[in-house]
């Protein structure tokens, strides 16, 4: 098999096995590219206010008010925890849901957080939030598309080489000319 | 060359199965969930501890215990652990990306080990400071409520288990 034969194969293989791993990287580059505060690209979080009968003279949790408040909201997910903030300020955990309680007034603020759906689990591997192997397969992807960049400047001849030239250049260009200006 | 249509209808298949496998993978965290360096200390130093003497402890290693009552909505780059006395807290941070502790972490209890550090702000800095973390928590911000110069006594997070 000739040299060129070799380079046009690995270039087709690796650009195959590249797909999967290019697509999670794609949607996650542009979801995290626009983190802000307002906007987290791996969670949704709903803020709410509502009101429950205040409750008084209360500095402990306990169970009867803590489910008394969570009727009250009509909030059935599973309690995890409670928690006094400060004197009148109580925290209740529920999956899915942060309630703070502001016992003397009845004031209730909700925080209800849900994985974004397939763009928590694109993140959790762009991140590399899975650490340990992943991060060898990762950069495994890494020295493939190295390859697969290397291979396909080998492929610029013939009567399409004038073009592959300049889109190379171009390809070049674009982040130098950027650094130039934002610099 | 040009793939026939039954193997292209199966690729096209395929590759709907694997996107449906992917989103199917949803890291739950139901179990003990481990982040960062292994947890190396025997004993455990209680956040009340810490709170009342800090200067003892800076720059020291410690391994704290608590359940976390905040974690980071922008990054989940710091979390909050509750001190075993009453309306008191300690903040765990640490280096962006090398550790992100997940929202559904809030609740739940956490052991973790990290360096005592503190951090001296003038006025202008605290303010700054109040108004990132009111932003990353999407909360409104009163810039009454730094009054002067502060000093945070905080972990800056090596290892974590959540549990």
């Amino acid at each position: 098999m000739s040299w060129r034969r070799l380079n046009h194969v690995l270039h087709r293989d690796i650009g195959y096995l590249c797909i999967g791993m290019t697509l999670i990287y794609v949607i996650s580059g542009v979801a995290v590219n626009h983190i802000t505060h307002q906007f987290n690209p791996s969670y949704s979080i709903d803020k709410a206010e509502a009101s429950v009968r205040p409750v008084a003279g209360k500095t402990a949790p306990d169970m009867v008010m803590v489910t008394d408040i969570l009727k009250q909201l009509h909030e059935n997910g599973q309690l995890k925890n409670v928690a006094m903030l400060s004197p009148g300020n109580l925290r209740i955990f529920v999956e899915g849901n942060t309630i703070d309680v502001e016992l003397a007034t009845g004031k209730v603020q909700q925080e209800r957080v849900q994985q974004r759906p397939l763009l928590f689990q694109v993140n959790y591997l762009h991140l590399n939030k899975a650490k340990g192997g992943w991060t060898y397969l990762a950069d495994a992807y890494a020295i493939l598309l190295g390859i697969l960049a290397m291979t396909g400047m080998l492929m610029i001849r013939g009567r399409n080489r004038t073009r592959g030239l300049i889109l190379t250049c171009i390809g070049f260009l674009i982040p130098i000319a950027y650094l130039f200006v934002a610099l | 060359m040009l793939l026939s249509h039954s193997i292209r209808k199966k690729m096209k298949k395929l590759i709907f199965s694997l996107f449906i496998l992917l989103i199917s993978c949803i890291p739950v965290l139901g179990k003990e969930l481990v982040l960062g360096e292994q947890l190396q200390l025997k004993e455990t130093t209680k956040v009340s501890e810490i709170n009342a003497q800090p200067d003892k402890y800076i720059g020291k290693r410690v391994q704290i215990e608590g359940m976390i009552i905040n974690v980071c909505a922008a990054r989940g780059c710091w979390m909050d652990i509750a001190s075993d006395a009453p309306f008191q807290k300690i903040q765990v941070k640490v280096v962006d990306g090398e550790i992100v502790f997940p929202m559904e972490a809030k609740g739940r209890n956490a052991q973790v080990e990290g360096i005592v550090e503190k951090l001296e702000l003038s006025h202008e800095q605290a303010l700054g400071w109040a108004k990132h973390k009111a932003m990353e928590q999407g909360e409104d911000f009163d810039p009454a409520t730094i009054t002067g110069p502060t000093t945070i006594y905080r972990i800056r997070g090596l290892g974590a288990v959540i549990m």
